[in-house]
């Protein structure tokens, strides 16, 4: 008979324990979350303090579809072909090095 | 309509020259030779418009890009006339387009036996060829000095 209290105590002591070890890791964070105390803002650092220089911030292009890419490669060699002809036709250093308005480069 | 290839040839030589090869017709779309295909005929151009392209890596495809452009009167293919006789790059058609193909072995037959002529073609090959060369030399510089002044800028910023 006291053996069998003994084991019905001893069950029920585990229940609680365990019962309470399951609130413990499911309950709501916040609780844990607002005894913190406020941290104080971080001051604006740049992001690389130790680098000598900064890089700019350059909006990324949007990317256009592969065939506006491709068609866009192509005018570029024609164009290209067609600068180094001139050049090749009547060469000078201003015509082997003019601009080309293709929009693959520019 | 003059062909480079045959500038400077009596139009007897050309006649007999022509009489060589066949004619033939690259649908659009179609493909004339490809990178690496044996080259065994050199073509000149009649109608229509052949685009000479090379493989790239384009956002991780595989595309022909487009290198050079030939019109009638201009000559593809001269790979068939210098070892190893292989194509350096592919050729096809963006619209119907008609070539005289003429064979390697037959135009070699006829030219051991017509120093004249074997003189003048192998000329304007030279000119042909040393013209591709200008052309490129040109294209890369340019890109090389664009690639440099893009670098520049990079590195004054």
């Amino acid at each position: 008979m006291e053996m069998l209290l003994m084991a019905l105590c001893m069950s029920a002591f585990a229940v609680l324990v365990a019962a309470l070890a399951f609130r413990a890791a499911t309950g709501p964070a916040e609780s844990a979350e607002s005894v913190k105390p406020a941290l104080p803002a971080k001051p604006a650092v740049p992001a690389r303090f130790f680098a000598g220089r900064i890089p700019p911030i350059v909006p990324p292009r949007p990317q256009v579809p592969i065939e506006v890419l491709l068609r866009e490669i192509e005018d570029h060699v024609r164009l290209e072909q067609a600068a180094a002809e001139s050049f090749v036709d009547f060469p000078t250093e201003a015509l082997l090095y003019c601009k080309t308005t293709s929009p693959l480069v520019n | 309509m003059q062909h480079e290839l045959l500038i400077g040839l009596s139009s007897a030589e050309v006649e007999q020259v022509m009489a060589l090869g066949t004619r033939i017709t690259v649908p659009s779309g179609g493909a004339l030779f490809k990178l690496g295909d044996p080259a065994d005929r050199i073509f000149l151009v009649e109608r229509g418009r052949i685009q000479l392209t090379l493989p790239m890596q384009v956002r991780g495809r595989e595309e022909e890009i487009l290198v050079e452009e030939k019109s009638p009167g201009q000559t593809v293919g001269w790979s068939a006339l210098i070892p190893p006789h292989r194509f350096t790059l592919s050729a096809r058609a963006p619209l119907t387009t008609e070539a005289t193909a003429l064979p390697r072995e037959r135009l070699q037959q006829y030219l051991e036996g017509s120093p004249r002529t074997a003189y003048k073609i192998s000329s304007n090959l030279a000119l042909v060829i040393g013209r591709r060369l200008q052309l490129l030399q040109t294209m890369w510089l340019r890109e090389m000095q664009r690639t440099i002044e893009q670098r520049s800028a990079a590195e004054a910023r």
